[in-house]
């Protein structure tokens, strides 16, 4: 069994609770943060070698070294729980559970930024949770964790928690302060960052809640025993949402060390996949990175085991490897429908894309009427190369990363199944009442360039 | 070094130029000219945080700077990009650019009706010249297009959202130029629409500016729509004292006969409004929608318009005589006769000199 560095209390009785929190050990971290100097927590950071949870794995302690500081400018931490990735549902289940951790964790980032308000900027869909942070933040008020003057350390900090509006691009770090500041959340231009011009033009810094949750076991252990744990520069633990066609979909927090044919089939993670079916695909990091064939996603390229970390999950770039992304591990068996998923998705991008800049605005839509017809037998073979061919055209030419998000999962699609497309196409009656199946699946297929 | 660096080097389509440091590259571009200049549809350097969104005027930067020659791994938006010291910027010279350029122009025209023939915009649209200079002769889009229902905003102006290519410049005008912000953009993804504030009227005095950033037909002057075709009227820049706090009271007005059609703001090479003395030319809603008499404006000459406009259509134009340099080489003779005259005719005198003759010469000027 892995050792679990944030959910180990998550099942305590009343751990929601501060006094039983702080009964568990909670707070123990501010408490030795804020005898330190803010620069030696952040090296700390840097030492543990954590990367952002949220999707793009950016160095953490580099990102908060990044921070400018001019003087007579405020600074702020704003945490990114506008968790909306289809697949990820991580961010969630730690602040129902263990809401004071991540309160915790933001004491000591707030700190070490030099952040004296900072701010959680929560998916508006999670509104029982946003009551769940709120009481947690006041029982920290109540006992001193926040406020002025924490525990006569001379540090001043408040949290206040503020709920998006439904909107997935909010969880892009610049359109999240757009739609913080009381705008229309359309991501901003970068350059300048958000480091250097970032919440009410100040310096900013943006972390989802996972990372700065592990900020907590990285100030009471200390960076390089959170350093050691893992393998390579996949260092700590990250928590997986499991989803899709698996015995126990649930959170699971792992170190990145096993494989992921471990974390599909053995009873301590996902069990197995139900009704005795075969694997067909999977999505390893939430909706918006390639899903790959079983095969590819057992083994890489190059015939070694793959594992669930973030270098492994990446190996062999998009043509035959994926990402870690958000941990959002989505399972498909061999009776689920790769175009009807990939129109599924494609329908989601559309539904999400802030419309600001064209490529994604007008490709997303296209893409998903295209789809919608070869998923209805409408489609014709030219029209999966016009899908190849508009991905082409998005990917990398958009303001924000939806762009790229959106034309990932048609491009790997197409990419590894470019069979059960044609297959949709040349049957038009077939498709409609049958599944492909996994005919083909575990075959590699020549790669479009 | 005591000295301090005033300019910085930038390289585009090889072809070196020193710009100001906060200069972009578009910018920069702009101050060479010509076909080094990516277009823009979105960007306008007179209104602030303009720009970014349509993609059009993407650029590969070969190197980043003379500090850090790395190239930039994707495209980027010249608009919003500042140059760097020893910046290497691809263009037309990038293989990249054309392609993903006229991936845009696709886009961009995914569901634009292509209504030219009864567009009031025909003649003077952005998105025309674009798709003529970068897009492709075919759509490959086989679905309906997204329409919206003509909308009314204020008095003056008609909002036909089925054009828009959401470029959001109106928006910045309303921002920035007028004094109450009631305009901006509702939904998003490919339903997003201008609109007014819960359909509320633009009342002020600036508003009928939008209809001058307006790249393509989506914003009309209602007091010209389906009057004519710009390309049968005349431009004329001219000016009058107006009372409005702000306007500049410049203008040009496009006749036909001596009937003012329409009054806009005058525009420069990039089809933005001009600058006086380091003020923008925005005219106010009484010189654009209510001054239509010739009496009222003092006329001061022909508008200059490229000749590459469809207005232009050989009426106006700023022709260039190539420069004269017959005089250089007869040593500073001025010939009347340009003709070679044989050395045995009857009429060769030498003695008599052609540039002494007043008129055309005749044979009667030899026989003297």
């Amino acid at each position: 069994m892995a050792r679990k560095l944030l959910l180990e209390k998550a099942h305590v009785e009343g751990i929601r609770h501060y006094d039983v929190y702080r009964r568990e050990g909670g707070y123990r971290s501010v408490e030795k943060a804020l005898k330190m100097q803010p620069n030696d927590i952040v090296e700390e950071v840097k030492k543990s070698g954590l990367r952002g949870r949220g999707g793009a794995g950016f160095p953490t302690g580099m990102k908060w070294s990044f921070l400018a500081k001019p003087d007579g400018v405020p600074r702020y931490l704003v945490c990114n729980a506008d968790e909306s990735e289809p697949g990820t549902f991580k961010d969630r289940y730690l602040m129902e559970f263990i809401p004071h951790i991540l309160i915790e964790g933001m004491i000591v980032s707030s700190y070490a930024l030099g952040s004296n308000t900072s701010y959680i900027y929560i998916r508006g869909e999670y509104d029982w949770v946003t009551d769940i942070l709120d009481q947690a933040i006041k029982e920290a008020n109540e006992n001193g964790w926040l406020g002025k003057n924490i525990q006569g350390s001379g540090f001043d900090c408040q949290i206040h928690v503020q709920r998006g509006a439904g909107a997935y691009i909010c969880g892009e770090e610049t359109a999240l302060l757009e739609s913080l500041e009381g705008k229309r959340g359309n991501p901003r231009i970068k350059p300048p960052f958000p480091a250097v011009k970032g919440l009410w033009g100040c310096p900013t810094v943006v972390n989802n809640v996972e990372t700065l949750a592990a900020v907590v076991p990285i100030m009471n252990e200390g960076g390089e025993a959170y350093a050691s744990i893992g393998v390579g520069r996949s260092t700590g633990t990250k928590l997986i949402s499991a989803c899709g066609n698996i015995n126990k979909p649930g959170i699971y927090e792992i170190d990145m060390t096993i494989s992921v044919e471990e974390f599909i089939y053995s009873d301590e993670y996902c069990g197995g996949i139900p009704n005795g079916k075969k694997l067909k695909a999977c999505i390893p990091g939430g909706s918006s990175v390639p899903i790959l064939p079983a095969n590819l996603l057992l083994t890489t390229a190059k015939g070694e085991k793959r594992l669930m970390n973030y270098e492994s999950l990446s190996d062999g770039g998009f043509a035959t490897g994926s990402m870690m992304g958000s941990g959002g591990f989505i399972v498909l068996d061999e009776d689920q429908c790769i175009v009807r998923h990939t129109y599924s998705l494609a329908r989601f991008y559309r539904h999400e894309s802030c419309g600001q800049c064209s490529p994604c605005r007008e490709g997303t839509g296209w893409m998903e009427k295209i789809l919608l017809n070869i998923e209805n037998g409408k489609g014709s073979l030219s029209d999966i190369d016009l899908l190849w061919d508009i991905q082409r055209k998005i990917e990398g030419n958009t303001i924000c990363p939806l762009g790229d998000a959106a034309a990932w999962p048609v491009a790997a699609a197409i990419r590894h199944f470019r069979d059960e497309f044609e297959w949709h196409v040349n049957n038009p009656e077939k498709c409609l009442t049958e599944n492909y199946g996994l005919r083909h699946y575990a075959d590699p297929i020549h790669v479009p360039v | 070094m005591s000295e301090e660096i005033k300019t910085i080097k930038v390289t585009i389509d090889n072809i070196t130029i020193d710009v100001a440091p906060g200069t972009t590259i578009l910018q920069a571009a702009r101050q060479i000219g010509g076909d080094v200049t990516p277009p823009a549809m979105c960007y306008y350097s007179k209104l602030e945080g303009s720009g970014g969104k349509c993609r059009t005027c993407l650029v590969e930067v070969a190197a980043g700077s003379t500090a850090d020659p790395r190239p930039m791994p994707k495209l980027v938006a010249s608009c919003r990009t500042g140059v760097m010291d020893g910046m290497i910027v691809k263009n037309i010279t990038s293989e990249k650019v054309p392609d993903a350029r006229a991936g845009v122009v696709e886009f961009l025209l995914l569901n634009h009706p292509l209504d030219c023939p009864v567009c009031d915009q025909a003649g003077e649209c952005h998105l025309q010249d674009l798709g003529y200079d970068h897009g492709k002769e075919a759509t490959r889009y086989q679905f309906a297009r997204r329409t919206f229902k003509k909308e009314d905003i204020g008095p003056y102006i008609q909002l036909h959202m089925t054009r828009c290519i959401l470029c959001y410049r109106c928006t910045y005008v309303a921002d920035q130029i007028t004094n109450k912000r009631v305009h901006g953009v509702v939904d998003r993804g490919d339903h997003a629409a201008i609109s007014t504030y819960i359909s509320k009227a633009i009342d002020n005095d600036f508003s009928g500016n939008m209809i001058d950033v307006c790249p393509v037909g989506a914003l009309t002057d209602k007091t010209f729509r389906f009057k004519n075709r710009v390309w049968f009227t005349k431009p004329v820049d001219a000016h009058r004292s107006c009372t409005t706090p702000g306007c500049c009271g410049k203008a040009t007005l496009w006749l036909r006969g001596d009937e003012v059609f329409r009054v806009t703001a005058r525009k420069d090479e990039w089809g933005e409004v001009q600058s006086y003395d380091g003020k923008t030319g925005w005219i106010c809603n009484t010189c654009r929608f209510e001054t239509k008499k010739t009496e009222s404006w003092t006329i001061e000459g022909l508008t200059a318009i490229s000749r590459h406009s469809v207005i232009g259509a050989n009426k106006y134009k700023t022709l260039e005589m190539p420069s004269e340099t017959v005089k250089k080489v007869m040593n500073g003779m001025n010939p009347k006769l340009l003709m070679d005259i044989h050395s045995v005719s009857g009429v060769n005198k030498p003695e008599i000199h052609l540039s002494e003759i007043n008129g055309p010469a005749h044979s009667s000027d030899f026989k003297k």
